[in-house]
């Protein structure tokens, strides 16, 4: 599964990465993800719930960061496992300033599936890929206007 | 009352049963204690299995028991065997690595599905709950899919001791010298690379088993949805678990589908008959339909490259071929005998071609095994010469009607005439190859049909013509030829026929059917036979403690070798009955004739009914002096040769030159499977081959990604072929006898999906021919996109795997 993404957030770099650096918002706007823990340096235990095409199921396993540039991206590892398979994706996450108050995020990776979800959900694969990609940014975008509220 | 049975389309005796959901199949059947078995399967293609907890499964409510590998390994269960061995060309023997019941801890799963762990449970739901509480530690490891690919230098290993990923290496035909010398001094070479894609066999029922080991009587019984009981039986007696034969009873009941995938023991017969004596209790396991398109024995799935030489006059001097068969993780039961005996020894066609070479490389991949399905080797030997003819008829500028009948060998009875000799070992037994050519071509309107081309080009759409001419080994087959060729079985078949002391007949065949209407077809032979009432005989199938033995059914074999052995013991009834007619009428067995069901003194009207006869035979009142009472036969009929049917397909197709969708159009059929006992229940199983035949060209495939995963593993994602993909089919038969056999029948079961698939690629390659688009290949499936991009690419080859 191709993961491909790229959008224009109402926030300088350096505020993007710091929500990009806090677990706890990072648990807020990836889809999916319901607890978000950190166990070491740039390692985390992450849960999501996952529903693909006509599977669905709760995914456990870890999530690590590597390639680290402050404000510019970093390269997110994430292996889950689930009883309805396995998923191992990696995502080169990359920002980019846009003007003076804006940054641009793009994200390239792709994701191996095994098991039940690589049988029968590869068919919808590129649309599950589609509504993730669009869920992330709405989700970023509301986790901005909430920061700047308060 | 008629007693005129053979050739009549008598209504199938068992299909109120079935259509009124009253078929008995194996998950239909429940038995008291009954508990429910669920795998522990393999998420990746290959993976080492670290460990297994299972601590978390146990503790879930109605588990009985759990076994992993270890258990399997520790009872000293090796695995499951194949049936047929094929040696390396330098003569090293097979490579057969183990195919364990459950693959134990520090080994290695080798494909999606391989089994590590089972849970009995006393409900399915259970069993299901608590296997998705097992952990399993995976260690992932690189995975390899094609067949080519896993021969290359440095492709991951799929078994240790089986280096190269090779199974065998083989050989067949003419020395390769010959062959090389004759396609070098060719005039013209027609030369295709290609792909005969792997499907999936899609049966209906998914497979189901019962075992159940009765503590009493110290016996087993298997109920399983299978195509040969015997068999089973005696696979998984004396190779997998040591338990003698005759403490095993083996059940194939209704049975709902096979083309081929249910010949084979599976791994999930002997773990479920084993851990029930294990537990003392029966156990099912009915597999999902997630599972039966991860685990059942795929087909087809060979690489090749082919060449055809011609002379001048177009006359064919030699054939060429390296393919690449991929056999899967592990051997199945008849795996090494699909891409050499039954499709090597298929490579002479119809055709005189003097000189022949094939050179095969049976290759382990981490994917599931394959094995044979509907045609089973033919199709591929078929596809490849139909296809090389019809493009070297394009690239020739030849008619491809003449191009075939050149070179067609010339018609044979095998009687006055005698067998056509192949350059590839086997003997044809009869054949008129012309005439079910000719006649298709009648049908198709051949000139009309050119016009037709040229008119609708000019409207948006191209109209191509596709011819397919093949010949089938069926009927399979001779003890002493397969032995020889390595089979470690014998492949004749048995028949009882017991008379009952009313007149009445039980017939016990070793066949089995599971759909092909056995019960109407071989009761139409004993009545014809016997001139019996078809309501007073029964057929019985399906019960290795009823029938004396058998092989089952498969490769087009059931009349031909099953229906002769039934015909052997009617000979021997009415032979002994006519001894006991004769005393009854004091007269000499030669003076009596039998016709209409009874025995007749010539020339008179003094007779005797059969019934009359029987019931003597069981009251042995005024009786033969020194003659056995009774009147039961049973007989072994073991075919003197193969049978050879063949025919001639031809498919119209329609192509949208802005879309590449392929409509079919029309679709002709003239097949010869010799004398047709019933002729509604041949159209149907044409009708059902054409299907599936077409689907291949069409719609069919089962994908695996690079790293082993079945992508496209349910019906949302297999394109099965539909009612409105097919056109009404336009079918006729001509009928050759076979020489060998009693009843001169060749066996129809696989003819539709073994001529069917080429006539549809050809079609399609003519059309866009006939747009300019000078393409030698697509690969299948024929979808729009496929079609569309080669139609864009014209003048080019389109072969990528």
């Amino acid at each position: 599964m191709e993961l491909q993404g790229s959008h224009v957030l109402n926030a300088p770099p350096e505020q993007i990465w710091e929500m990009l650096m806090d677990t706890d918002v990072l648990a807020r706007i990836v889809p999916g993800i319901s607890r978000l823990e950190k166990t070491g340096e740039n390692e985390y235990k992450a849960v999501a719930d996952i529903k693909m095409g006509p599977v669905s199921g709760s995914f456990s396993g870890g999530l690590t960061l590597s390639d680290i540039r402050e404000n510019e991206g970093y390269v997110i590892h994430v292996k889950q496992s689930s009883k309805i398979g396995n998923a191992d994706a990696t995502i080169r996450i990359d920002l980019a300033p846009v003007g003076q108050a804006q940054t641009q995020l793009t994200f390239d990776g792709g994701a191996k599936l095994s098991g039940l979800l690589a049988r029968t959900g590869n068919r919808v694969l590129s649309g599950v890929a589609n509504t993730l990609t669009k869920q992330f940014f709405e989700n970023f975008e509301k986790e901005l206007q909430t920061t700047k509220q308060t | 009352m008629s007693t005129n049975y053979i050739g009549q389309s008598v209504k199938r005796l068992e299909d109120k049963r079935f259509i009124t959901g009253k078929g008995r199949y194996t998950d239909d059947i429940k038995l008291p204690g009954m508990t429910y078995a669920s795998f522990v399967r393999s998420p990746y293609a290959h993976a080492r299995v670290n460990s297994i907890d299972t601590s978390a499964a146990k503790d879930m409510p109605g588990v009985v028991a759990i076994f992993t590998g270890d258990d399997i390994a520790s009872a000293g269960i090796v695995g499951v065997p194949t049936g047929w061995q094929v040696n390396f060309k330098n003569g090293d023997t097979m490579k057969e690595p183990p195919h364990p019941l459950l693959v134990p801890t520090g080994s290695t799963v080798k494909h999606i599905g391989d089994p590590v762990a089972v849970i009995i449970a006393d409900s399915r739901e259970a069993a299901f709950d608590a296997s998705e509480l097992v952990e399993v530690d995976w260690e992932e490891l690189p995975a390899v899919v094609s067949a080519l690919k896993a021969t290359e230098e440095g492709a991951p290993q799929v078994h240790p001791d089986a280096p190269g990923n090779l199974a065998f290496d083989w050989e067949i035909g003419n020395p390769i010298d010959e062959v090389n010398e004759a396609i070098e001094q060719s005039a013209h070479v027609t030369t295709l690379e290609f792909v005969n894609q792997r499907l999936v066999p899609n049966a209906i029922e998914p497979r189901a088993y019962i075992g159940h080991y009765d503590e009493v009587s110290d016996k087993y019984t298997l109920y399983t949805s299978t195509q040969n009981p015997h068999l089973i039986r005696l696979l998984m007696c004396a190779f997998v678990l040591g338990i003698p034969e005759h403490k095993v009873r083996v059940l194939g009941p209704d049975v709902g589908g096979g083309f081929g995938s249910k010949i084979y023991h599976y791994t999930e017969e002997a773990l479920v008959t084993w851990a029930s004596k294990q537990i003392r209790r029966p156990i099912k396991w009915t597999e999902t339909r997630s599972e039966a398109f991860m685990l059942d024995a795929h087909g087809r799935d060979h690489i090749s490259k082919a060449e055809m030489g011609f002379d001048a006059d177009g006359n064919i001097k030699a054939l060429r071929i390296k393919t690449y068969a991929n056999l899967g993780a592990y051997l199945s039961t008849f795996a090494p005998a699909v891409p050499t005996y039954l499709h090597g020894t298929l490579l002479q066609g119809l055709y005189t071609t003097p000189k022949i070479h094939l050179e095969l490389s049976a290759v382990f991949t981490n994917t599931v095994a394959v094995d044979a399905y509907r045609g089973a080797g033919r199709p591929e030997a078929t596809y490849l010469l139909e296809r090389l003819i019809d493009l070297a008829a394009l690239e020739m500028d030849r008619d491809p009607i003449q191009l075939r009948k050149q070179n067609f060998i010339p018609s044979f009875d095998g009687v006055e005439q005698p067998g056509y000799q192949t350059q590839v070992a086997l003997q044809y037994d009869s054949g008129n190859y012309h005439g079910v050519l000719d006649r298709a071509v009648e049908m198709l309107g051949y000139e009309e049909f050119r016009r037709l081309q040229q008119e609708s080009s000019r409207n948006g759409k191209l109209i191509g013509v596709g011819l397919s001419t093949y010949i089938e080994a069926c009927g399979i087959a001779p003890s002493a030829v397969v032995g020889a060729l390595g089979a470690r079985a014998g492949l004749y078949e048995s028949a009882q026929v017991r008379v009952q002391p009313t007149g009445k007949v039980s017939v016990y065949t070793g066949s089995h059917s599971h759909g092909q209407g056995h019960v109407t077809t071989f009761a139409q032979v004993v009545a014809d036979k016997l001139g019996i009432a078809m309501e007073d005989i029964d057929i019985i199938h399906g019960d290795s403690d009823a029938v004396a033995f058998g092989m089952g059914t498969y490769g087009s074999r059931s009349l031909a070798v099953g229906g002769s052995a039934i015909v052997k013991s009617i000979e021997k009834v009415l032979e002994k009955g006519a001894k006991i007619a004769a005393h009854k009428l004091e007269c000499s067995a030669d003076d009596l004739e039998y016709a209409e069901g009874k025995w007749t003194v010539k020339g008179t009207d003094k007779s005797i009914s059969f019934g009359d006869v029987a019931l003597t035979a069981y009251v042995p009142h005024v009786y033969p002096q020194g003659l056995e009472p009774g009147l039961d036969f049973s007989s072994f009929y073991d075919p003197a040769n193969f049978t050879y049917p063949f025919g001639c397909h031809i498919a119209v197709v329609e192509v949208d030159k802005e879309t590449g969708k392929v409509k079919l159009k029309r679709f002709i059929a003239v097949d010869d499977v010799g004398n047709v006992i019933n002729p509604m229940i041949v159209d149907g199983q044409i009708h059902g081959g054409l299907a599936q035949g077409i689907g291949q060209a069409l719609l069919e495939e089962a994908i695996y990604d690079e790293n082993g995963q079945l992508t496209n593993g349910s019906y949302m994602d297999y394109a099965m072929p539909r009612a409105d993909d097919l056109p009404m089919f336009e079918i006729e038969r001509q009928v050759t006898p076979c020489p060998h056999n009693p009843l001169g029948v060749k066996g129809a079961g696989e003819a539709g999906c073994i001529g069917s698939t080429p006539a549809v690629v050809n079609a399609v390659i003519n059309a866009l021919w006939s747009g300019g688009h000078k393409v030698k290949d697509i690969r299948m499936p024929l979808t729009s996109e496929r079609v569309w991009r080669a139609m864009q690419s014209s003048n080019s080859t389109i072969t990528q795997s």
